[in-house]
């Protein structure tokens, strides 16, 4: 094994390693835009003095972060397909790039909603009761007092939270997702050039998260400036 | 107690307990309009609870509050609405860290219309001179002194114009060669005519500046009158073993 066949290897993979990582980008990016929605408002829900509420978003973080994704990609894949169609009679299916969608928006959503919860509770106090002593509405106070110092707070967690998802976005081939993971599978599967293709795979990894990581330290640095 | 005519605040039996523990066991108290009061106690007595009590950051468990005869604990009082005449000042400052220190004072009457921002501004430009920070309007609340920031607690405060000012003993956070530039601009707020409430261990600062001192233990007042009258001559053995061990 040398770097010469590395290279030779990345000519032949390169073009379905390239179609894998748009799919792989494509669901990432979709998920965390619906996952930070879903993650502000299970987090709003969280810390509302609504009980029923409270509860729900309880629920929701207790099954998420109590079961592997793999399992709950295999379940809306799999499992709430075939539930919907024993209650309904009629066939049903869900095609693999929607599961997975909602798999790891839920999953990611779940994640975020305790990030932005620990970013506003880690929000002096003090913050909230001298806005409200001004007078100022619980909800001004929370949007123009609060968030604006939360955001700062859970911006590293945030982009952690990415890079997780970024790369948990692998396990969604195991229910067929044509993102690099299974594009890699393929390939080995007729060359099996086991060592060549991983290989690649980890680097493109690295490249994106590596910009991430980057990405984030600069906005920390400037924010603390 | 004196009563009076029309008491800028009056306290009715105000308890407050926080699950089984009673921090506030009945409170009585009459504040007539332009008076000084210092409540002085030892720590954990319940007077930092009264005083969040009167603008309600806390909620009584039982009792009534009016201020100008009207009653804030009410189920239909408007809270936000009453909060803006009683300015409160706090021991950790709580300034706004991502404002500069003149939006610290334009926050509250710009966000409720109060004033336009170049009227807000005025007025902030005017009161941060009052307090001797002419000079740090624009700058963020971590490059101040703990002095210099409870001032703009105070001007913040006083932004929108309140009526009654509350203070949570402002100076315990504070350096010791810092507690007088804050004393200064209190004790100037209090020949202004403002009427205000304090909670201080600020013995010396009670004595000259208030009109009535409180002593509350244990949830109760336990005596109450001039500085004279509570600090030189106490009734109570209370009052006497507190004061013998803070002076």
């Amino acid at each position: 094994m040398s770097l010469s066949s590395l290279l030779e290897t990345f000519e032949q993979l390169a073009p379905m390693l390239a179609g894998g990582f748009v799919t792989t980008l494509q669901v990432t990016v979709s998920s965390l835009i619906i996952a930070m929605v879903l993650g502000i408002l299970v987090c709003l829900m969280h810390i509302s003095h609504k009980r029923v509420l409270r509860g729900i978003a309880k629920f929701y973080i207790w099954i998420i972060r109590g079961t592997p994704m793999l399992v709950q990609a295999f379940y809306i894949y799999f499992a709430v397909p075939q539930l919907i169609q024993l209650s309904t009679g009629s066939s049903f299916r869900i095609d693999v790039f929607t599961a997975s969608l909602i798999t790891l928006s839920l999953n990611a959503g779940a994640y975020l909603s305790e990030i932005f919860r620990g970013s506003i509770e880690s929000v002096d106090k003090g913050q909230m009761e001298a806005s409200r002593s001004l007078g100022v509405s619980y909800a001004t106070s929370m949007r123009k007092i609060i968030l604006p110092q939360a955001v700062r707070i859970c911006l590293p967690s945030l982009v952690n939270q990415c890079i997780i998802t970024l790369k948990d976005s692998t396990i969604l081939y195991a229910i067929g997702l044509g993102e690099i993971m299974y594009q890699a599978k393929i390939y080995v599967g007729r060359t099996m050039e086991s060592f060549a293709t991983y290989t690649w795979v980890a680097i493109c990894f690295l490249l994106i998260t590596s910009v991430l990581m980057l990405i984030s330290r600069t906005v920390e640095k400037r924010m603390h400036a | 107690m004196r009563k009076m005519a029309n008491p800028k605040i009056k306290v009715v039996g105000l308890k407050k307990a926080f699950g089984d523990l009673e921090v506030l066991k009945g409170i009585d108290l009459e504040i007539s309009s332009g008076e000084v009061v210092c409540i002085i106690g030892p720590s954990g007595s319940g007077k930092s609870t009264f005083l969040r009590c009167l603008n309600r950051l806390e909620e009584p468990t039982a009792g009534e509050i009016f201020v100008d005869g009207e009653s804030i604990t009410s189920n239909g009082a408007d809270v936000d609405r009453v909060r803006r005449h009683l300015g409160m000042v706090f021991q950790q400052f709580n300034l706004f860290p991502h404002y500069t220190v003149k939006q610290n004072l334009m926050f509250a009457p710009v966000e409720l219309k109060l004033k336009t921002p170049v009227e807000a501004e005025k007025t902030a430009i005017r009161l941060l001179d009052r307090v001797g920070l002419g000079d740090k309007v624009d700058a963020k609340p971590r490059e101040l002194s703990g002095g210099q920031q409870q001032r703009v607690a105070i001007a913040r405060a006083l932004a929108m114009e309140p009526d009654i000012m509350l203070f949570d003993e402002p100076t315990s956070a504070l350096d010791p060669e810092m507690v007088s530039e804050v004393l200064d601009v209190m004790r100037e707020l209090a020949e202004e005519g403002m009427t205000m409430v304090i909670v201080t261990h600020e013995m010396g600062f009670a004595h000259d500046v208030a009109d009535r001192v409180i002593f509350i233990d244990d949830g109760v007042i336990v005596e109450q009158g001039t500085p004279e009258q509570v600090m030189d001559h106490p009734q109570s053995v209370r009052t006497k073993s507190f004061l013998s061990k803070v002076l």
